[in-house]
């Protein structure tokens, strides 16, 4: 019994530092970029000194903050919308059989799976087609398609856990479909929707590619501005900006756990 | 939808009009971005200004056609794409009673070829193409364009093209004895193959990046346009950066201001226009940014050493040896743009 | 469902008025969804579909069908390049990440203690929740020829008096492949750890003891039992990569063309295009469908136990 557990003990540590490496490659980027925020020179690989001078930039450049403002804007509008649809295509796609579901369901996961760019070009085309003016608007709608995609796929994997039985007792005792649907099939799906909403708004602000085929008025999002400048030549108040929104995504994702760890302890108890 | 067909996306001037009165945005180049000129414009005005910024004529028409212009009052073409966008249409006829000082604007510039008589389009800056490099790292730098082909060992992913097909190709066809607007497919091809040996010392095409990773040591030559290379050597006086003009010739470009049919807020349009007129703000716009003004009251405002400064004011026989990049038929175009996708996706 | 069962309400009369009819429920249900979806994913597929078979159309131009030409263009000797470096990438990026992916589920699976699981894999996919231009920027960043890679370079250099040659890989293929498995090295990992956590433990340690090496226990047990896994996170990196444009833009320079830069081009840069833009749309899209296509097939092939 000796000899397999001292295999299995060496093959721990390799395994072990060869993760270890990889945490370091994946937190590379993130590391140089913050070291290059706080350093003097714009230029130079080298360190030239510490300033905070790229975060003030940072924070009085007003295009960056119409921008990520903007981008705020359509995550929260896609999100919100595509929340209602893609909760709601769930539940009938859970609840109904009917001819053509296939292909709905089909059509419904799509956008999943198709690359940006064609989603992008798509879109482009239908609204040149329609001639529709493209503006802040024509990004929501947009990004609405695939947002509700991630929403309903994570809602319906959460539909195939809860307990039938609960809405039909729900019902049993006289609560109209309605009630049922808000007071007990809701609860149970919301947090399912709540973390398919996060997943969706990150996908929505990170969003480059349709958000830039779709972008008209003068309406810039955060991706389409970072994407310029790096486009031209990049001021170092990027890196100000990049450990920035890495700190309040990391903060929004603490958060965000840590509500779920909690409404799971509720659950338990 | 079958048969007779449907016409994709046409500029419509939806909101022609129709803006908020106190707003102007503009579509302009990156290196035209001013702050300070555009608070005094606000102060002046009571016009709040916005922008958005292109680097390659072709990317502006394109993003414009593709329906993205609707928000803009006034664009920044260059002269050949001027005379392109008067053909499709997109460009409003300018009414002359409404612009104060277009009499100041040199005799050659108001007669351009491009656009006689300034009825679309009104010029505010020239300069020509040329090729900068930090003496320190390249020593004997380039008089020509045939450097590059001649010290292909020395550049190897260390020089820059500018992202626009008419200069890059132009240059070529010039350093082989052509003219920038050959329209002879044998000439044409031939460039191509010239590029295509350059292919190994280009380690992007770009028109504003080079700025930075020049001054970084990652480029020691860059071709670039003379505005920008005039900025830069004066921006970092204790770098050695040298701006050169070929001397068998280059593109003798003008940039111009126009407004689009669907432009939402002609008023402020006009005020942009006349403010830009304003012998002091043309003046401005040399010193601070360092593009060549046509403007001829504002020439005369200049501190000597700027009007002296020969890579921004070429002598007349660098000019004459130079050309301006004009519109080609369709056809020949597309033969110059397949070559350039060519050229890009090996 | 619920219908067969008589409902126990005191009114039923009253309950069939507040009830809508049967029909409308699911039409509340699913059109809205079914509506968006139409209008702004099906019409405008078809719609590429039609454009692309128009030849050289701009906008400003009348769409009139005429032929297969944007996709013979296709079969031209340097967009077939593009299309078999799109593809290259992709496959290469596939394999680094299951190489690299591999052993890090294995780690945080099998290896780390129930306790910790979560939090590892948590951090190790926190990156994701970064800016993907601002993690190929950082790359940029990392790699140019004056970067922290060609500093540290020098450095070493200058201590060791060794001449160490300078890495000049931004703006070439090589850093391309890097920005993607970084990008997708996450994804990879989280789809590998889902399916190696439901690994038999019991299996491998009777493996163990029959006398299997290390090796063979791999191969033999862990390797087949995590097949589906395998292959979904190949998948999804594979079509990820081949519609990518991000990474080759920023790092790949001037001669790494992809079909998703291609595209951009030919609608938003200077080579416009529309048609062809279409085409090549068209052809990732069916690509991408193909592969979704084999992994159903082939998934359902692959045993459960």
């Amino acid at each position: 019994m000796d000899t397999p557990n001292s295999r299995l003990r060496f093959s721990l540590s390799w395994q072990m530092l060869f993760s270890l490496l990889m945490f370091g490659f994946m937190y590379l980027p993130i590391l140089v970029l913050a070291f290059y925020s706080f350093n003097e020179s714009p230029y130079s690989a080298g360190w030239k000194g510490f300033t905070w001078n790229w975060y003030y930039q940072f924070f009085t450049d007003t295009r960056i903050l119409t921008a990520l403002g903007n981008s705020l804007v359509v995550a929260f509008s896609a999100t919100s919308i595509a929340a209602i649809l893609g909760t709601l295509m769930a539940v009938g796609l859970a609840r109904y059989q009917f001819p053509g579901k296939g292909l709905y369901q089909g059509v419904a996961y799509l956008p999943l799976i198709i690359p940006d760019i064609a989603m992008a070009v798509a879109t482009l085309v239908f609204l040149a087609a329609a001639a529709i003016p493209l503006s802040g608007g024509t990004i929501v709608a947009a990004h609405v398609v695939f947002c509700l995609s991630y929403i309903a796929l994570v809602v319906s994997t959460r539909i195939n856990g809860i307990n039938p039985h609960l809405e039909e007792a729900a019902l049993d005792l006289g609560a109209t479909p309605a009630q049922a649907f808000t007071k007990v099939l809701l609860p149970e799906l919301a947090p399912a929707i709540v973390s398919g909403c996060l997943l969706a708004f990150v996908l929505s602000m990170d969003d480059f590619l349709i958000a830039s085929f779709t972008a008209g008025d003068g309406v810039k999002t955060l991706p389409i501005e970072i994407f310029g400048r790096i486009r031209t030549g990049v001021k170092p108040d990027i890196n100000a900006l990049s450990v920035t929104l890495i700190l309040a995504s990391g903060l929004v994702f603490f958060v965000a756990e840590y509500i779920r760890y909690r409404s799971e302890q509720k659950r338990l108890q | 939808m079958s048969g007779c067909g449907w016409t994709l996306a046409e500029v419509r001037p939806v909101q022609a009009g129709k803006g908020k009165s106190d707003e102007l945005s503009l579509y302009t180049w990156t290196n035209y971005v001013d702050p300070p000129l555009v608070e005094a414009f606000t102060t002046q005005t009571g016009i709040r200004v916005t922008y958005d910024i292109f680097n390659s004529n072709e990317i502006m028409l394109a993003t414009f056609q593709a329906g993205k212009g609707s928000a803009y009052s006034i664009l920044y073409p260059s002269d050949y794409k001027v005379e392109e966008m008067i053909e499709l249409g997109f460009l409003s006829e300018l009414d002359h009673t409404r612009i104060d000082g277009l009499s100041n604007i040199l005799p050659q510039f108001q007669n351009s070829a491009y656009d006689p008589g300034n009825r679309h389009s009104i010029p505010i800056s020239w300069g020509t193409t040329g090729l900068i490099y930090d003496a320190d790292r390249l020593n004997p730098g380039p008089e020509d364009w045939s450097f590059l082909w001649e010290n292909l060992d020395k550049l190897e992913r260390r020089i820059t093209l500018l992202d626009d097909v008419r200069e890059v190709m132009g240059a070529t066809l010039r350093s082989l004895g052509h003219s920038y607007n050959s329209t002879n497919p044998q000439q044409i091809k031939q460039a191509y193959e010239r590029l295509v040996t350059l292919k190994p010392a280009v380690a992007s095409f770009n028109t504003d990046a080079w700025k930075e990773q020049l001054l970084a040591g990652d480029l020691v030559l860059a071709m670039v346009y003379s505005a920008d290379a005039v900025r830069l050597t004066k921006d970092n006086p204790d770098r050695n950066l040298k701006y050169v003009i070929p001397k068998s010739g280059t593109s003798l470009w003008s940039d111009t201001i126009v407004m689009p049919k669907t432009a939402p807020n002609p008023e402020a349009a006009y005020a942009w226009i006349n403010y830009m007129l304003q012998p002091s703000v043309a003046a401005q716009i040399t010193q601070r940014q360092y593009f060549a003004t046509p403007n001829q009251a504002a020439y005369d405002q200049l501190p000597a050493p700027l009007r002296n400064n020969t890579s921004l004011f070429p002598p007349d026989e660098i000019l004459a040896n130079s050309e301006r990049i004009s519109p080609i038929d369709p056809k020949i175009l597309a033969l110059y743009e397949r070559y350039w996708t060519l050229l890009t996706s090996s | 469902m619920a219908g067969q069962s008589p409902p126990l309400s005191k009114q039923p009369s009253l309950d069939t008025e507040k009830v809508l009819p049967k029909w409308l429920e699911p039409l509340f249900l699913l059109a809205p969804a079914g509506i968006w979806l139409g209008l702004l994913l099906v019409i405008p597929t078809l719609l590429i579909f039609e454009l692309s078979l128009v030849p050289n159309i701009r906008p400003g131009q009348v769409v009139n069908p005429s032929g297969l030409d944007n996709y013979a263009l296709i079969f031209d000797d340097i967009y077939q390049k593009v299309v078999l470096r799109s593809l290259s990438f992709a496959v290469s990026t596939t394999f680094f990440c299951l190489l690299l992916g591999f052993p890090v589920a294995y780690w945080i699976a099998l290896i780390v203690s129930k306790r910790w699981q979560n939090l590892v894999l948590l951090g190790f996919v926190l990156p994701l929740w970064t800016s993907s231009l601002l993690r190929s920027y950082a790359w940029i960043t990392i790699l140019r020829p004056t970067g922290v890679v060609n500093s540290v370079i020098t450095l070493l250099s200058s201590m060791t008096h060794l001449t160490l040659p300078p890495l000049d890989i931004l703006n070439r293929e090589p850093a391309v492949l890097i920005g993607m498995t970084y990008s997708l090295l996450p994804y990879m990992v989280l789809i590998l750890y889902a399916s190696l956590e439901k690994l038999d433990r019991r299996l491998l340690e009777a493996a163990a003891d029959l006398g299997a090496t290390p090796v063979q226990t791999f191969l033999k047990v862990t390797v087949p039992q995590t097949l589906p896994g395998i292959a979904a996170g190949s998948l999804l990196v594979f079509i990820t990569c081949l519609g990518d444009f991000v990474n080759p833009e920023l790092l790949g320079g001037a001669s790494s063309m992809t079909v998703a830069r291609l595209i951009y081009n030919q609608f938003l840069g200077a080579t416009r295009n529309w048609g062809f833009g279409s085409a090549l749309s068209m052809i990732l899209i069916l690509a991408v469908s193909i592969a979704i296509a084999l992994l159903i097939k082939y998934g359902d092939a692959v045993p459960k136990k």
